[in-house]
């Protein structure tokens, strides 16, 4: 089955782009003519793999490998290099060429930067001496279609160089991909952000418009509706929140990585390939993962159980029975979907052995009572009581985080006492990891009295009673808990879009403007933006980005929100620090809800989880 | 000053990845310690700093004691509960009194320690 996502489906004309990646590819390798050798870097083959084939870079006469430490081998006079623009991985393209000239070998080497060129890395080239061997290029990947509704920009480390470093290349690429989208699909009317990450790649959005405009006749009607710009840093509980979902817990526990997932083979019933890896692609062109992916674990299992004996009472009819031809055709067509029904039973006995583990649920009820934020001591003991046992370092993290953030800190006393206890437990070393933290505000000082409760009750984050098999809400896929940033989305899309307007009418409009006196001033929405972290801000565009736009406001959206064809219009909901599996299909959920007028896609700087994000705050690994 | 303590704290995880030569990373990390030291806010850098360093000590004792280099770059509980496994209990003991490790840490450490060991008569002493 091919690993690559079928994006026909998707509500935005996705496949382009991903065409056009592939083109810039190519085009790139036929400029070098005759044989050669591509040698990418790991994290960069992962997307390649979900942009083109390598059967079809075979037929260029390519021959792949991986960018590593060991010198290259192989017969091809030209080297073709793929990387993203970090300063380790030019060094070891540097030590690469200059073992080459130690040998004697004389080769053509050409270096393509994803997406861009950065002087700090050609500083080094020319500091290795290499850089006159070397053609430089760039391939501007910005983002990547992992699925028909979700984009990355594949940018692993920018919330941790954001916020630790304070490094803000970050921004400018994913504002650069915006920019980019709106060549393709038309100037975003609304631009809506909430933190200061986001507040920022809106600025330097309307900038990138003024100096290289999209122009409005080109396009047409712009197909995305709106922008929102989310930081991660609004909401830092959900990630740390266990993931309910088929999907989520997927990449939890096995780590789902550029759309598949690893396992072994036996896993999936292959028993002679013992101890073997097979990779299974996740996306929606499988029909049963589409089904099912959104939904609570415990709903998969009955799914797949239902399947299951579905497929046997049919089994057993057309043994008894005499058949009409058509009917066999059905039961033909419905032995189809078997291999998709057995890799996902294989896949969910898989997942069970570790959820039906007692320390699984206890983990979990511990989750639900930190989020709950009522019972400080016993969460504060639990997790005392992990540090003392030596649990793995990222769970204790990931707990010690939601419970810093749920409490905005924790009491002096009992912070330095953590941290002590912390270093013991794992080792001094692991103070830069601390630092890093509580740089990132993620572990830190009570400083201020925590409003988490307000925000918990405003928003009725804590579901009660929530029914798995037929959600009613999007706090199905915390089992209870529903993600803050789903449900800022979900206030932002169905009601509060007055509130976000109005509010941005009083913060930029001198007192003269005319405001209707009878319009409430202050809604609920808006006080509990201001409860979270960052600036808010709101910018409506025109074509013509120097004509101030919101005097038209009252009828414009009315008529952009209905697009000609009768679609539903698009809106864009970008994750500053990357997003959840979970938090994915919470929007999914709500897209598909009646009465809702929008389409939801979604854009991350990646997808992550609890675990992935904390180990880019580990100072060890890096 | 705050830019020289970031850069310090920089150096210290270096240091620790570094070379097996104790003395002059003990002397860095102690130099760590007085330069936290000066600032008010980073009195928790500074006596964590303080610790590693006696830290290292010990575990540098324990080594040429036991010939075992199994000590040096292993965290506080680590060195306990090799300690007990070991056998060693006066030693464990010492570096708890030297850490004031709590009560409770230390009877985890004592009870993971006394059963990886496999030694349940003793786990059933204490």
């Amino acid at each position: 089955m091919a690993q690559i996502p079928n994006l026909d489906n998707a509500p935005l004309n996705l496949a382009s782009l991903r065409e056009q990646s592939q083109k810039d590819l190519l085009n790139i390798l036929r400029n070098i003519r005759g044989n050669k050798c591509l040698i990418v870097d790991q994290k960069l083959s992962g997307s390649l793999s979900l942009i083109i084939k390598t059967s079809i870079l075979k037929e260029y006469g390519v021959e792949l490998r991986h960018l590593s430490s060991e010198p290259v081998q192989t017969e091809c006079p030209k080297v073709v290099y793929l990387i993203r623009s970090q300063l380790n991985l030019v060094k070891l393209i540097s030590a690469h060429i200059q073992n080459d000239i130690s040998k004697g070998t004389q080769r053509e080497y050409s270096v393509y930067f994803v997406p861009r060129r950065t002087v700090a890395c050609e500083k080094i080239f020319e500091e290795e001496k290499v850089h006159h061997l070397l053609t430089i290029g760039e391939y501007p990947l910005y983002m990547i279609p992992l699925d028909e509704d979700v984009l990355s920009f594949e940018l692993d480390l920018a919330y941790r160089d954001y916020l630790v470093d304070g490094d803000t290349s970050a921004l400018w690429h994913i504002a650069k991909s915006i920019h980019k989208l709106e060549y393709s699909f038309g100037v975003i009317p609304n631009v809506r952000a909430k933190g200061k990450a986001s507040a920022r790649i809106s600025e330097i959005l309307t900038r990138m418009q003024v100096e290289e405009p999209v122009s409005t006749s080109d396009v047409g009607i712009p197909e995305i509706n709106t922008l929102i710009l989310l930081d991660r840093e609004v909401d830092m509980v959900t990630p740390m929140c266990f993931q309910l979902t088929y999907e989520g817990l997927m990449d939890e526990i096995l780590r789902v990585n550029n759309g598949s997932v690893e396992l072994d083979a036996s896993i999936m019933g292959n028993q002679q390939q013992e101890g073997k890896k097979t990779k299974v692609p996740l996306n929606s062109t499988d029909k049963l993962f589409k089904e099912t992916r959104d939904l609570n674990f415990e709903v998969v299992v009955q799914v797949l159980r239902q399947k299951a004996t579905d497929m046997r009472q049919d089994y057993k009819e057309i043994q008894t029975a005499n058949q009409s031809v058509s009917e066999l055709k059905d039961f033909v067509k419905k032995l189809n979907s078997l291999p998709e029904v057995t890799r996902h039973i294989n896949l969910a006995q898989h997942l069970t052995t570790f959820t039906s583990k007692p320390s699984f649920s206890g983990k979990l009820d511990m989750e639900h009572t930190i989020v709950e934020g009522e019972s400080y001591d016993i969460c504060f003991e639990y997790i005392e009581e992990m540090i003392h046992k030596q649990e793995p370092i990222v769970n204790v993290l990931r707990l010690l985080v939601l419970f810093s953030v749920t409490n905005s800190g924790l009491p002096k006393k009992q912070f330095d006492y953590i941290r002590r206890e912390f270093l013991h437990s794992y080792g001094f070393e692991h103070i830069a990891t601390l630092c890093n933290l509580e740089k990132a505000g993620l572990f830190k000082k009570q400083e201020v009295k925590g409003n988490w409760l307000m925000i918990k009750r405003a928003l009725n984050l804590i579901v009660e009673d929530t029914d798995t098999t037929n959600p009613n809400d999007i706090a199905y896929v915390f089992s209870g808990y529903a993600p803050l940033s789903i449900r800022l989305v979900q206030h932002a899309v169905r009601s509060g879009w007055d509130a976000f307007l109005m509010e941005y009418k009083i913060l930029k409009i001198p007192a003269t403007e005319n405001i209707d006196p009878s319009t409430p001033v202050v809604r609920p929405i808006e006080e509990i933006l201001k409860l979270l972290p960052g600036p808010h801000s709101e910018i409506k565009r025109g074509g013509y980005s120097s004509t101030p736009s919101f005097d038209t406001l009252p009828g414009a959206p009315a008529s952009i929100d209905k697009v000609a064809d009768g679609r539903r219009s698009l809106v864009l909901v970008v994750f500053v620090g990357g997003v959840t599996f979970a938090e994915i299909s919470a929007l999914r959920y709500l897209s598909a809800q009646e009465g809702m007028a929008y389409d939801l896609i979604v854009g991350t700087t990646k997808m992550v989880n609890g675990h992935s994000i904390l180990e880019t705050f580990l100072e060890t690994n890096v | 000053l705050l830019w020289k303590e970031s850069w310090e704290l920089g150096k210290n995880p270096m240091a620790s990845r570094g070379s097996p030569l104790h003395g002059p990373r003990i002397k860095l990390i102690e130099k760590t310690h007085s330069l936290f030291a000066e600032t008010k806010e980073h009195t928790f850098e500074s006596k964590a700093a303080e610790e590693h360093a006696r830290l290292l000590r010990i575990q540098h004792e324990l080594e040429v004691s036991t010939k075992q280099t199994i000590f040096v770059d292993s965290s506080v509980s680590d060195t306990i509960r090799t300690c007990i496994a070991l056998g060693n209990h006066r030693a464990a003991m010492k570096v708890r009194s030297e850490f004031k490790v709590s009560e409770k840490r230390w009877y985890w450490l004592k009870a993971f320690a006394l059963a990886t060991k496999r030694d349940w008569d003793a786990l059933e002493k204490f």
